[in-house]
């Protein structure tokens, strides 16, 4: 597990952000005519999803990840506009620079969601609820755009409460509350606990983190295997994970695993469309391409096996990547067995940022090629 | 299927449909061409799955019906190797076909021909014809400006851009930019922005062989699909969106400077010799009547030329990347070249005297 962070006296001062719906949030700014009325980012096509969803829209129950057709059907007013990840890179860029101003110690996870620790308080502010405050201003001051903060001693408790009080709102849990506040939340909050999980805790009669805390770390063991330790701490209140700056992810994938063993090609295929479809999203959201693209398949007796194939070029599209996917799936066919498990991984990852700007002391020594400002 | 051809009418559309192909495939049949028999007519095709390319070839003689896939390069290189005039015989047997010339037999494996993927294609909004040599003109004129592998995948093409009429192709690596509009107009109703691939763009030149013929372009939401009397080439589209290039045409360059082209190519071709390999900066100095060119490198080396031009103004000093300015004076023809400046900092507009349609924009290089 994640190693003790030394000898510390006094608790660490997390807080996480994350930006209020934000892709929707940035089209309604940028286009007022969006404003008050449920949008959808993303394709409107048969085969798009939504990639973010207004609150106005969150209110007729469209989620991100959805399909853009089941969207539709819930929300017949629904807006869709194409995504225009330039300019969430751009944001993403401004409230970085408002991060950077507090801290160096900032772990994004996204484009619009970062852990910062402030333990520092650099600018001698006096608290990190203050902090959070402050930047939360000035991302509405710089931006337009609302941002909601958690604020505690950890980053498992931070991210939980930033959800507390979303839209534009903030919520602290303080070292003293944390066993309270975890023993209140519903089992379903702790994270990698999905609807499955749910459901066995549920049938284990775990309803809610004090639930979680009673059992026994055996028990936990047995039934959840290697979440066990996770869900053991973090009932508790206890995340020992560090706030990692500049964290170069991988890869991204995405698996599941399926109630009825796939066998079927047709049925094959169109699982792994919908797997294309999240890890596209995923890569979109974290802003970066991958060449490498990866295919799982766990058969009914667990034995798994992965395929790879890396292109000379990233991915380009939502659909390069299924069909580097569903070839992959292709040379398997006929599986041996039914697939209890379908994931696909994209990897050799770079980032579609613009290329930096180079630092102000080499910008002198060398050349510099200018730029068109589009 | 059975049938017989002349080594040099397969050789020329063979070689075509087989530029398509991916050395490296995601599917190994990717790396085949289908063939396709009927009666007198054989097409074959080519295909990566973002660009698709059919060429018809007509048999003096009626074969035997059929289709399949045989491995593209192998086949090329077949073909290419056998002596001109030669006819080359095609029998297919038992997932096999035998490629007869002469003397030589050739037997190569096949895949299956319901096999091959046909690239989607969408319904077509905006038809319209023009003649090859103005559409080669096009694409010459701007396609060196596309940019290459960028992350910002949408300038990896050229736009296409059909505006009240007008046709317009736009390509840049966000350092240069080049515009050619299309003098006459095309017969379509709506306006319209796509953007063609990269591969795309080249791919389809290289069917522009015969300037005075039709081709017919079908555009649709996500492909473009061209056709000629002896090829049906069909691509993806780039989804994304293209930047507002009309923001990067300078609007206040109020220095202007007209010049030989071939005399300032030759001079800019000199002085890139002693420019830093990699940067490629070279220094301009304006004053009245002539252009200074200063290259330098970091073995402390020194190229300069004075180049005379028509200027009359305040002098000024500006760094540009070499290539761009040689790129642009490559395609261009006319004997005058025009040089639109305002600043160091400011972007040149590059252009002909005599002709407008096509603009050249190239950002300056801080040296």
């Amino acid at each position: 597990m994640h190693q003790e962070p030394g000898d510390r006296t006094s608790p660490r001062k997390i807080i996480h952000i994350d930006m209020d719906a934000f892709f929707a949030s940035v089209e309604q700014r940028d286009n007022p005519e969006l404003r008050g009325r449920p949008v959808a980012v993303g394709g409107s096509s048969a085969r798009g999803v939504v990639a973010a969803a207004s609150y106005e829209a969150r209110q007729f129950g469209v989620r991100s990840a959805m399909p853009s057709v089941t969207a539709k059907r819930r929300c017949p007013a629904l807006v869709f506009v194409k995504p225009r990840f330039e300019v969430y890179r751009a944001v993403s860029q401004q409230i970085h620079a408002i991060f950077r101003r507090y801290t160096d110690l900032i772990e994004p996870l996204s484009l619009d969601e970062a852990y910062l620790d402030v333990s520092e308080d650099r600018l001698k502010v006096g608290s990190a609820t203050g902090i959070a405050l402050q930047i939360r201003r000035q991302i509405l001051e710089d931006t337009g755009l609302t941002a909601s903060a958690g604020i505690s001693y950890n980053k498992f408790l931070a991210k939980i409460a930033s959800d507390q009080n979303k839209p534009n709102g903030q919520c602290v849990v303080r070292p003293e509350q944390g066993e309270a506040f975890v023993a209140a939340l519903p089992a379903r909050r702790f994270y990698g606990v999905g609807p499955k999980t749910a459901e066995k805790m549920a049938g284990l009669d775990i309803h809610s983190g004090a639930d979680l805390r009673a059992c026994e770390m055996d028990f936990l063991q047995q039934h959840f295997g290697k979440s066990a330790e996770y869900l053991y701490r973090a009932s508790r209140g206890i995340d020992h994970r560090p706030v990692k700056p500049d964290r170069v992810r991988k890869s991204i994938g995405a698996e599941r695993t399926y109630s009825e063993d796939l066998e079927e090609e047709a049925k094959l295929r169109e699982a792994l469309e919908a797997i294309a479809s999240t890890v596209w999203e995923r890569a979109e959201k974290h802003g970066s391409r991958g060449r490498t693209v990866t295919l799982k398949l766990k058969f009914n007796d667990f034995r798994q096996i992965t395929r790879a194939r890396s292109l000379e070029q990233p991915v380009a599209s939502c659909n390069v990547l299924a069909e580097v996917g569903q070839a992959l799936l292709a040379a398997q066919l006929p599986l041996p067995r039914g697939a209890r498990l379908l994931g696909l991984t994209l990897s050799g990852l770079e980032s579609v940022k613009a290329e930096k700007a180079p630092a102000a002391g080499i910008a002198e020594a060398h050349p510099r090629q200018g730029q068109f400002a589009f | 299927m059975k049938f017989v051809i002349s080594r040099d009418a397969l050789l020329k559309p063979l070689n075509l449909v087989a530029g398509v192909v991916e050395r490296r495939q995601t599917l190994p049949i990717l790396s085949n061409v289908l063939l396709v028999l009927e009666g007198d007519r054989l097409s074959l095709t080519g295909t990566d799955l973002e660009v698709e390319l059919v060429g018809r070839v007509q048999l003096p003689a009626p074969g035997v019906d059929g289709e399949l896939t045989v491995p593209a390069r192998k086949l090329v290189d077949i073909c290419k190797s056998l002596p001109e005039g030669n006819d080359i015989e095609f029998n297919a047997e038992d997932g096999k076909v035998t490629v007869k010339s002469g003397r030589s037999r050739f037997t190569l494996s096949t895949l299956p021909a319901r096999e091959f993927p046909s690239v989607d294609d969408s319904i077509g909004t905006h038809q319209f014809a023009l003649k090859q040599g103005q559409l080669r003109r096009l694409i010459d004129r701007t396609g060196f400006a596309m940019a290459q592998q960028d992350v910002r995948y949408y300038l990896n093409g050229m736009l296409w851009e059909l505006k009240e009429g007008r046709m317009r192709v736009v390509a840049t690596d966000g350092h240069r930019l080049a515009m050619c509009t299309l003098p006459s107009d095309v017969d379509t109703q709506e306006d319209l922005q796509v953007i063609l691939p990269r591969k795309g763009v080249l791919e389809l030149a290289r069917l522009l062989m015969e300037d005075e013929a039709d081709i017919g372009i079908v555009l649709g939401s996500n492909h473009l699909r061209a056709t000629t009397a002896d090829f049906t080439f069909t691509s993806k589209l780039v989804d994304g969106k293209f930047p507002d290039y009309e923001r990067v045409l300078p609007r206040a360059a109020d220095k202007c400077v007209i010049g030989s082209r071939t005399e300032l190519r030759q001079a800019f071709t000199r002085t890139a010799i002693l420019s830093n390999e990699k940067y490629r900066g070279v220094r301009l100095k304006l004053v009245n009547d002539a252009m200074e060119i200063v290259a330098n490198n970091p073995e402390q080396e020194q190229a300069e030329e004075s180049v005379p031009v028509d200027y009359q103004g305040d002098s000024l000093e500006i760094g540009f990347n070499v290539s761009y300015l040689l790129d642009v004076l490559g395609v261009l023809s006319g004997e005058k070249v025009r040089l639109s400046l305002s600043d160091p900092n400011s972007s040149a507009l590059l252009e002909e005297t005599e002709t407008d349609d096509s603009v050249y924009v190239v950002m300056p290089m801080r040296l």
